[in-house]
């Protein structure tokens, strides 16, 4: 950790306050997940990613976040661009909507998405009956839940990248003979790439680690939280401990991967 | 010959904005400066003639043919905007090869020119072929002029439109910059358009000058015109005046005007009649006033000769600026060889003298 010479027209005292301030978050963030890795040893961790259902609970939290981000990419990051660049009466509200997932308990957002996608729900049955696409004991349950609670995060991201997008450099592009969709696919695109991996990422990790949307519209296939929390609730804390860490490990190195990867080969900004 | 650019009563509303009956013709090689305050519609008029607006009413001509129904992409239009828009995510020869390749070529009497758009003969011509694989970010301001300028030509663009360019840069960079826009338009005479609210801008490069006002046109016309006569005491102010003074008609002769401006009467050469007692502005450039030591009696006669006091300088390179106050409040420049030759200073006597053509009347 880096501190500032406490020189008078520094202000080094602030610096130090803030980092001590701040270290009591960052413990705070830390301990708890430090603390659970340290009940595991490797043999135990090693035991638990041999039991087929929590490996298999893992791989489709895995497939399943994959595919909502995948989704909530496909069609958050034109919503983005579309908020981003037009403004209409109501704007605000749309801009809420986005929104509105964050705040709603997740409980609650399950028993509504079972409303809609559920067996009789309003488009679970009819799309079962003429589609033959099932939202209850399959991915694709999984993959609504998970895109419910954790779309937002794209959609915010991408419009942030979008905004910071000189409009100038769009009119620039068109003049030099680029119709709107190659310019947004040469220009736009590119200059928010950074921002919109990064609200892909964070739609990833959401929804990896979403439980309460999935537990209620989709409790088979089991993801690796309701694995989780099945073994706490039939074996206590040490057998679903091990899933934990296991989880959290798949997770956290997925995580890591992904943002590095969403950062790499970023655009240098021009000096404003 | 037909213009090569030519905007024809060129009406839109914006929100609450309105942009009202736009008329110009630029022929090939001619230079229109767009002068204004923020908010005047200088940049709007400019976009509408690249395609981003659709007017309500007017047309739009590029080389002879109506565009006004055209999206932007099909007018032949080279944009330049405020540090010069390289799409900081692209190499410089990236940049320059986006352009959409065209079959036609620009007529340009420099021979030296690659007409065809080339992009690599585009750079080599602007001097920046070694630039080719660097990021815009490392470029200088004069090196992104140049590749702005070759990827606007790769297009093959009929005319040129220019937003604001220069106003990121300090004056310096300015100066140099605009020098060297000057030397590569007058070489290819290409039309352009160049929007600015710094009338230096307008000094530097204008064939012709259009002063916009709240969306419409207040003065329009060949530069030394306006620079010269301009219509009223705000295009004066705008295009830098030094000397805009509010006055009264004492009479009309065949000799000329008198007007009375502050404690003096001034003469102006004989322009239209007006009627005694009403007021008017004058505006007088300061290199039209000559400053000179106060000679006794001598001259003293002479027509617009006042003798006046020195109530500040301001140097500006080797210009002295000179605020006398002679009945009224003149502002005049000399060099500073003069200066120090003629001993002025604060608080010096001079006499100051103005030719009656010098001396413009503008209503308001």
């Amino acid at each position: 950790m880096w501190l500032p010479p406490a020189t008078p027209s520094y202000p080094g005292a602030l610096y130090l306050a803030c980092w001590f301030a701040g270290g009591v978050l960052l413990a705070f963030l830390v301990l708890p997940l430090v603390a659970l890795a340290l009940t595991q040893s490797g043999a135990s961790l090693a035991g638990v990613a041999r039991m087929v259902d929590v490996r298999d609970a893992i791989v489709l939290s895995l497939e399943a976040a994959f595919l909502s981000a995948a989704a909530a990419a496909v069609v958050g990051v034109p919503l983005a661009y579309a908020l981003a660049r037009t403004a209409f009466p109501g704007k605000g509200i749309v801009a809420a909507l986005v929104d509105l997932p964050l705040a709603v308990p997740h409980t609650v957002a399950g028993i509504a998405l079972l409303l809609v996608f559920g067996r009789q729900g309003v488009l679970g049955e009819p799309l079962q009956t003429f589609v033959g696409l099932k939202f209850w004991g399959t991915i694709a349950g999984v993959v609504v839940a998970m895109l419910f609670v954790s779309a937002p995060y794209t959609v915010n991201a991408a419009r942030i990248g979008f905004e910071a997008v000189d409009p100038q450099l769009e009119k620039i592009a068109r003049t030099l003979g680029l119709n709107p969709w190659r310019t947004f696919m040469r220009i736009t695109l590119p200059l928010a790439r950074r921002s919109i991996m990064t609200g892909v990422t964070l739609t990833y990790a959401r929804s990896i680690s979403e439980f309460g949307a999935v537990v209620i519209l989709v409790y088979y296939p089991m993801t690796a939280p309701v694995k989780i929390y099945e073994l706490f609730l039939r074996f206590g804390l040490e057998q679903s401990a091990a899933a934990a860490v296991l989880l959290l490990i798949v997770s956290l190195s997925l995580f890591v991967l992904l943002r590095t990867l969403a950062q790499r080969g970023g655009v240098p900004q021009e000096n404003r | 010959m037909s213009a090569s650019l030519a905007v024809e009563a060129l009406t839109l509303t914006l929100g609450a904005f309105r942009l009202n009956q736009i008329d110009f013709a630029l022929a090939r090689g001619e230079i229109l400066v767009i002068l204004g305050p923020n908010g005047a519609g200088k940049s709007v008029t400019l976009e509408t003639i690249a395609g981003f607006h659709r007017p309500d009413s007017g047309r739009v001509l590029i080389g002879g043919s109506e565009v006004t129904a055209l999206p932007p992409e099909r007018r032949n239009i080279g944009f330049v905007v405020q540090n010069f828009g390289l799409f900081p995510h692209l190499t410089v020869a990236q940049n320059v090869a986006i352009a959409r390749r065209s079959d036609r070529a620009i007529a340009v009497p420099d021979s030296t020119f690659p007409a065809h758009g080339d992009p690599a003969a585009l750079l080599s011509y602007f001097g920046v072929a070694h630039l080719a694989k660097r990021m815009p970010a490392a470029l200088s301001p004069g090196e992104k002029q140049r590749v702005a300028l070759a990827r606007a030509l790769a297009s093959v663009p009929d005319v040129f439109l220019f937003d604001e360019p220069f106003s990121a840069l300090d004056a310096d960079m300015r100066e140099q910059l605009r020098e060297e826009l000057n030397t590569f338009l007058r070489a290819l005479a290409i039309p352009a358009i160049l929007v600015t609210h710094d009338r230096g801008d307008a000094i530097a490069l204008a064939d012709k000058i259009m002063v916009l006002r709240d969306g419409a046109v207040v003065q329009s016309g060949a530069a030394t015109e306006v620079f010269r006569k301009p219509i009223s005491s705000f295009v004066a102010r705008f295009v830098g005046v030094e000397n805009v003074l509010p006055g009264r008609i004492v009479e009309t002769t065949e000799n000329g005007i008198s007007i009375e401006v502050g404690k003096q009467i001034v003469g102006a050469a004989r322009g239209q009649s007006m009627p005694a007692g009403r007021p008017i502005v004058v505006s007088i450039h300061a290199e039209d006033v000559a400053v000179s030591l106060p000679e006794g009696e001598r001259q003293k006669s002479a027509i617009n000769r006042f003798a006046g006091r020195v109530t500040a300088m301001r140097r500006a390179g080797a210009l002295v600026t000179i605020a006398i106050d002679c009945g009224f409040p003149l502002r005049a420049f000399l060099l500073g060889p003069q200066v120090r030759e003629m001993g002025l200073d604060v608080g010096s006597g001079v006499a100051v003298q103005i030719a009656p053509e010098a001396v413009h009347i503008m209503a308001d």
